[in-house]
């Protein structure tokens, strides 16, 4: 029989990735439909698709999309950039890794959502204050990952070095940042969810515009189709950037064949 | 041309010891060792796994210093590596985020080598090791022998007076070993650095050698040194000849003898 063929070849794992999500859609659009929960609390996903278009309509869409991501793209930057930069210098020189280690170890735990109240008094509502709570989510996952990486540099790779007569000054540049690459791109990459994190903390007050706000404000007037809308929408955003992220480390990650 | 006159590359080791101090416990890896090592001559160091090979060789190399006693390289005290004594290493040793070619160039560049020539001279030695074709391969995309190769092309790259080797050949199957000991000899012969080869297989260092010096285990002392008069050129065929076997049973003699020695030694005390 002609289909045979594609029985054959039809493969289970991915017919059930493939519909994954629509069958997930049709569970809530019937979930809502039957009763069972308030269609006004949980609306179905036909109600969430037209809040969105009345969001898209509206001309707000975008404007809150760039804000958000400005937040967390120079939020991220700084707090990898200087991440590495402080990892490093804690990895290699012993005095800088025994005054910072404990003061870090201290400070790295404190969830940036509790720093809102004072970010508000120290910053106003300036965006300075949310590139600061993105910068500290991002600053302490990265420096951890740079400052191990540094140090579990394979010995063997130095002696190498050494011994091809490979001074001093050039060690950082040719052998403990590239073999530290590894280490400092899980860091990275976990950073990239956690400024995602960092940055509903931000847009949490003190703010007219995000996709975090938004969804705060649609609470407030009960319009929870735009709120949920506004949920997939940075669940969406920090996919891709996940995914995006993913593709290009793996450009400069050796350790990924 | 095989007479070229080797002036560098003269090491003398003078009742060396290395000792590890690890919690509590002193650690003897080498014990009064004394060996001279001319220029331009091949020199094995035999012995069994843990007798401190290793460490003799990380001495001359200058990532260990010597607990009492004295190195020297032409005359003078080593107190830490450079780009005159170039090691090919025991493991896998080829920095895994550049290809061959950069691999090579390595040495060079940290040399102030300009990176056109640096590629150039890369170029050179890859051919000189047959693997001018894989320059642009990372070191994970080569087998163990090809890897190893490519290690003895970087250690040659900076033109260096002496050539460590640390069982370079001690990984791979008994084909490829003999094939690659061989490539060593025929590398040897045109640049005639000296070699320190460090080894526990007699084969391997009768082979190869004008000299084979025996440690025995714990404490690593030179318990022999054996000249090795065959003739060079040398091939695979050598190893069947009268005169290897020969040298083959003196080797174990020696080793034997002394190894009883020692044993006796250590029952009495
Ligand atoms: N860095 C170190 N710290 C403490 N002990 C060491 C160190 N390096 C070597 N040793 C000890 O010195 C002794 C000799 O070690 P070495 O590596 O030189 O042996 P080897 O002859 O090269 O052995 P193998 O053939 O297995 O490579 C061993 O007992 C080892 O445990
Ligand atoms: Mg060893």
């Amino acid at each position: 029989m002609w289909y045979r063929y594609w029985l054959h070849h039809i493969n289970a794992d991915r017919v059930a990735q493939v519909l994954s999500i629509p069958l997930f859609l049709l569970l809530w659009q019937w979930v809502s439909a039957s009763g069972v929960v308030s269609s006004r609390l949980f609306p179905p996903p036909t109600e969430v698709i037209s809040a969105f278009g009345r969001w898209y309509d509206s001309g707000q869409f975008w404007g809150d999309v760039q804000v958000s991501l400005t937040r967390v793209g120079i939020g991220f930057f700084f707090g990898s950039v200087i991440g590495i930069l402080v990892g490093i210098l804690t990895g290699r020189v012993r005095l800088a890794a025994n005054l910072l280690s404990p003061i870090f170890g201290l400070l790295r735990p404190i969830p940036p959502i509790a720093f809102v109240p004072l970010v508000i008094l120290w910053f106003g509502l300036s965006e300075t204050g949310k590139y600061f709570l993105v910068f500290w989510g991002v600053f302490f996952v990265v420096w951890m990952s740079a400052h191990h990486g540094v140090r579990k540099v394979d010995p063997l790779y130095i002696r190498v070095a050494q011994c091809l007569g490979t001074p001093r000054s050039k060690m950082l540049t040719n052998i403990l940042l590239p073999g530290a690459i590894p280490y400092i791109i899980v860091g990275l990459r976990t950073a990239v969810s956690i400024s995602f994190y960092t940055l509903v903390a931000a847009e949490i007050a003190g703010t007219f515009s995000g996709i975090f706000y938004r969804i705060d404000v649609s609470q407030q007037n009960m319009q929870i189709g735009q709120a949920m809308a506004g949920l997939l929408v940075l669940g969406v955003i920090s996919l891709i950037a996940d995914r995006l992220f993913y593709y290009l480390s793996r450009r400069v990650d050796w350790s990924a064949s | 041309m095989k007479e070229k006159l080797q002036t560098k590359g003269h090491i003398t080791a003078d009742s060396v010891s290395i000792v590890f101090d690890s919690v509590g416990k002193r650690n003897v890896a080498v014990d009064d060792a004394s060996v001279d090592i001319q220029p331009g001559e091949f020199v094995c160091i035999l012995g069994p796994s843990g007798c401190g090979k290793s460490t003799l060789l990380n001495a001359i190399a200058g990532f260990v210093q010597p607990t009492q006693g004295e190195l020297t390289l032409d005359g003078r005290t080593i107190k830490s590596p450079g780009p005159d004594r170039g090691m090919v290493f025991q493991q896998h040793s080829l920095l895994p985020w550049k290809t061959v070619l950069q691999n090579v160039a390595f040495g060079p560049l940290m040399n102030n080598t300009g990176q056109r020539e640096a590629d150039s001279v890369a170029r050179t030695f890859l051919n000189l090791v047959g693997l001018g074709a894989f320059e642009s391969h990372y070191p994970r995309q080569l087998s163990g022998g090809m890897q190893q190769r490519v290690g003895i092309a970087r250690a040659l790259a900076n033109y260096p007076n002496v050539l460590l080797m640390d069982e370079p050949f001690g990984a791979l199957d008994a084909q490829t070993r003999a094939i690659m000991q061989e490539n060593l000899l025929n590398i040897w012969e045109e640049f005639k650095t000296t070699v320190v080869f460090v080894t526990h297989d007699i084969d391997e260092a009768v082979f190869l050698s004008d000299r084979v010096v025996v440690m025995s285990a714990s404490p690593g002392t030179i318990i022999a040194d054996i000249k090795i008069d065959l003739p060079r050129p040398r091939d695979a065929l050598i190893v069947t000849s009268p005169e290897f076997l020969d040298l083959k049973r003196q080797c174990l003699d020696i080793i034997r003898e002394e190894t009883t020695k020692a044993f006796a030694l250590q029952n009495a005390s």
